[in-house]
């Protein structure tokens, strides 16, 4: 598991990294996942939230989502594993690069979350209030990996 | 709320998770919820749809939160009342939350660090604050010429940012823990020592 996302990109998001929402985000993930541990790379001044997964998706031995949240509310939620396969969740401006995508919310999917235009698609991920968009993104998780497959990732939709 | 579908059957994960959402908390937790966050004024129509009630209901709510100071009002562009986070009710609810985990000792340490780094921008990039570094980024992007200088990045701008206002957070709850100490009788009795 890399200590750096495997593949960055020129975006970036607005704003100051928002302590106070990542800390309602780690106290919702450690409500509502089991397989998940939430901790802040620092408490005072934290630039990300780590959440440290028991489990991984498709063999992956174990896991890691790097949370990062701005006070503009824009945002990443980067999954890596012990495979090395990564992919993300991101709301942010991207000056029109990623052609798929028709407003802020987009994916980077895997294996290596990519950031070429051509791969990056259209979020399933809609609403902005951190505590849906992280309910979101554990939703999406826990289908994955009961289904263990990536393909739920970005679906949005998970029918009987 | 959602007992027509089992937990893990959906057909929208937005619709999904927020039924979830409202089948557990009330109007007044969303709304709170989401105003804790929204620190640029908003009308009440924008903090109604996020909430998952009704403008009135919104209203209602944040008019509630105005008079205890969590939320400040102000006149938005069109005469409607708009509603963000009262800046100072955020300061107060993170300095708990600091001196909760870190004590006094361990949090000056930490702030003359923090105090450091920040001193340590300034001299190194030659400018004091991260917005003026900010405006170096565009001109130095605009010149192409600066292959002296340092290069500037994004990140840097919002590290710096971050450090600057989690340091106001910091110092605010170093203020409250020392005033505190010379405030409450009690301890200030037992510990027999007198405030310089």
């Amino acid at each position: 598991m890399g200590e750096t996302p495997a593949t960055t990109e020129d975006h970036s998001l607005r704003g100051p990294i928002d302590r106070p929402a990542l800390i309602t985000i780690r106290d919702l993930v450690d409500e509502a996942e089991p397989l998940a541990t939430p901790q802040l790379d620092d408490f005072l001044n934290p630039s990300v939230l780590a959440v440290s997964l028991d489990d991984g998706l498709c063999g992956a031995t174990s896991a890691r989502i790097d949370v990062q949240w701005t006070t503009q509310a824009d945002y990443k939620f980067h999954y890596t594993d012990s495979k090395d396969v990564n992919f993300r969740w991101g709301k942010h401006p991207h000056d029109g690069d990623y052609i798929s995508v028709s407003d802020l919310e987009h994916y980077h999917p895997p294996p290596d979350a990519s950031s070429n235009p051509d791969d990056v698609e259209d979020s399933c991920i809609k609403q902005s209030p951190e505590e849906l968009v992280t309910r979101a993104v554990l939703k999406l998780w826990r289908v994955a990996y009961r289904t263990d497959s990536y393909a739920p990732l970005n679906a949005g939709s998970n029918p009987p | 709320m959602s007992d027509r579908t089992l937990p893990d059957e959906f057909e929208d994960i937005n619709e999904a998770v927020s039924e979830e959402w409202v089948s557990e908390t009330t109007p007044y937790e969303r709304v709170r919820h989401v105003i804790a966050h929204t620190y640029e004024s908003v009308s009440v129509d924008a903090i109604a749809d996020d909430a998952r009630t009704s403008p009135k209901t919104a209203r209602k709510h944040l008019n509630a939160l105005a008079n205890e100071g969590f939320v400040v009002t102000a006149t938005g562009k069109h005469g409607g009342t708009t509603y963000r986070r009262s800046p100072e009710s955020l300061v107060v609810e993170q300095a708990a939350d600091i001196l909760e985990q870190v004590s006094t000792d361990e949090l000056t340490t930490r702030i003359a660090e923090m105090r450091d780094q920040l001193s340590s921008y300034q001299s190194e990039y030659g400018v004091d604050s991260p917005e003026e570094l900010a405006v170096e980024q565009t001109n130095q992007a605009l010149s192409e010429s600066a292959s002296a200088q340092r290069d500037i990045d994004a990140e840097t701008i919002q590290e710096w940012q971050t450090l600057r206002r989690n340091l106001a957070f910091a110092n605010a709850a170093l203020s409250i823990a020392n005033a505190q100490r010379f405030v409450d009788g009690d301890r200030h009795l037992t510990d027999g020592s007198v405030p310089a």
